[in-house]
């Protein structure tokens, strides 16, 4: 697959230790279009666009940020949200910088916890970029599917 | 056959091999920019090697200019004023830059590379930020997630900082980290000791400067800060101070408390701390030093989550409601508010203190928090 420039320089925001301490890729050996693509199509095929699910979580976290740190109840969903000091950038380097915020949420239902970041609700809402697989931040679309709506 | 195989091997490899050292030897003479000049504040002209970025070029001649993500254009901190000789804003710069800063020529340092001679305007304050050698002599938990630093100074000796500014701590590599990263984090021991300085680092969830911190690093360790850096100190006055904080966000306020005391500045100070339970106290000790020493000071800390086990007798609830208790029958038509943690409570307590009649150019907070 060809890249820009520009791709390439941005490639290594994706690594270990540059942006964040354990980067955006995990294991995955696949390039970051290849996982985009994947996850698209597994998007189309579970018929919800990454846009819902962002804003889901979105909503979710936004509910957490009023009691910063400590458990809240929203619907069937137990949150806990911390906001840290400093800025992040996006790996895609497309401005603004977004908060530390790292929260994480338990479906009580399924007794399931996932861990998001402000950071990436917008990779899955502008770039449609879950992360690659082997990365704890990784939230497969079918599993946050189930997670978020059932 | 074989013989055709190796012989066509080895013509395309030295073909190959041949481009590649033109390529190499044309990177040379083409992209020699020589020694340029970078003018600065029309005044200063100083020499560097062309075909750095400015960031880097500066940074060799001891001219330091904040940035936090060490020059890879993805934090945008790196703003200059380039008036000649930057070439067009590159597609790097322009997500960072708004219209009125690409108006105003204003550029990324990490992002423009000196390739002739280049005008530039900065701050003058910029020129005490300097590049410190020091030795980490103590290293103690606070509590569970926060670690005190104490930096004695190596080179230079000495340090100016105004109560309230922070430096940049550089990591070195660690684990599976490669590379290096300068990290910003406020000084809390007292300006007027220049020999060394303290820091709080709270540890952030999967950060890579605090985890170092908390997981790798040793007493003894030589380690490189850059500052000092930013605005946030105390203003002259003869009004109300309203501090607030909460976890690390302590760290400038108890600077600003040792300038008070030494000052000997009589102001009415109230220090509002932000903090869950008994377990994410620290600096009781200090507190009451200070409240011992400074004539009108008084520390009100607030835990949020206390439970019987705490045995806490203090205030109780959200910060924000016990600022309100406190202030709300004050006259604030004067008072500065000092605000220093999570961005969270940093938007939360400066809508409290404009409800009570504080306004924003009488609230001072860092950017980076």
């Amino acid at each position: 697959m060809k890249e820009t420039p520009l791709e390439k320089s941005l490639y290594r925001n994706f690594l270990p230790g540059i942006l964040t301490k354990d980067g955006f890729i995990g294991e995955d050996k696949r390039h970051i279009h290849d996982i985009i693509e994947e996850d698209i199509r597994e998007l189309e095929r579970l018929g919800i666009s990454e846009v819902e699910l962002a804003k889901k979580l979105q909503e979710l976290i936004d509910f957490g940020k009023k009691n910063l740190e400590e458990d809240v109840r929203y619907e069937h969903f137990i949150i806990n949200v911390r906001w840290s000091r400093g800025m992040l950038p996006c790996p895609f380097g497309e401005p603004p910088l977004h908060y530390k915020i790292y929260a994480k949420i338990t479906n009580t239902k399924l007794d399931k916890t996932i861990v998001v970041t402000q950071l990436g609700i917008h990779l899955m809402e502008k770039h449609v970029f879950f992360y690659g697989k082997g990365s704890k931040y990784r939230l497969e679309p079918v599993f946050l599917y189930d997670f978020l709506f059932r | 056959m074989v013989s055709k195989i190796i012989i066509t091997v080895l013509s395309v490899s030295g073909i190959t091999g041949f481009l590649a050292l033109i390529l190499v030897i044309a990177e040379k003479i083409f992209a020699d920019y020589g020694v340029c000049k970078v003018n600065i504040n029309g005044e200063e002209d100083i020499e560097v090697d062309g075909g750095k970025s400015l960031l880097f070029a500066l940074k060799e001649k001891k001219i330091f200019i904040p940035s936090a993500c060490g020059g890879r254009g993805t934090c945008g901190y790196c703003k200059v004023r380039v008036i000649d000789g930057a070439g067009p804003l590159l597609p790097t710069e322009e997500p960072m830059l708004s219209k009125d800063e690409m108006k105003n020529n204003m550029r990324l340092a990490c992002q423009v590379k000196v390739k002739k001679d280049i005008q530039i305007q900065i701050p003058e304050e910029l020129f005490n930020i300097k590049e410190y050698k020091t030795n980490l002599a103590l290293l103690k938990d606070l509590t569970y997630d926060i670690k005190l630093l104490h930096l004695e100074l190596i080179e230079p000796k000495e340090i100016n900082f105004k109560a309230g500014q922070y430096v940049q701590l550089e990591t070195k590599p660690y684990g599976d980290i490669k590379e290096t990263v300068m990290r910003a984090y406020s000084i809390c021991s007292p300006s007027y000791e220049k020999n060394y300085i303290e820091l709080m680092i709270r540890r952030v969830p999967d950060g890579i400067c605090t985890t170092w911190v908390h997981d790798f690093l040793k007493e003894g360790e030589v380690l490189n800060i850059i500052g000092p850096m930013g605005e946030f100190y105390l203003r002259e006055g003869e009004s109300d101070i309203y501090l607030i904080a909460g976890g690390s966000g302590m760290a400038p306020i108890v600077s600003i408390l040792y300038h008070i005391l030494h000052e000997k500045i009589e102001r009415n100070v109230l220090f509002f701390f932000g903090a869950r339970t008994t377990k994410d106290l620290f600096y009781l000790d200090v507190m009451e030093y200070f409240e011992q020493n400074i004539p009108n000071f008084k520390f009100i800390p607030a835990l949020s989550a206390a439970t019987n086990k705490d045995k806490w007798e203090g205030e109780k609830g959200r910060i924000t409601d016990v600022i309100n208790k406190y202030i709300k029958d004050r006259d604030n038509s004067q008072a500065q508010g000092y605000l220093c943690g999570s961005p969270g409570m940093v938007k939360a307590c400066i809508n409290v203190l404009n409800s009570n009649n504080i306004t924003n150019d009488r609230i001072f907070y860092d950017p980076f928090a």
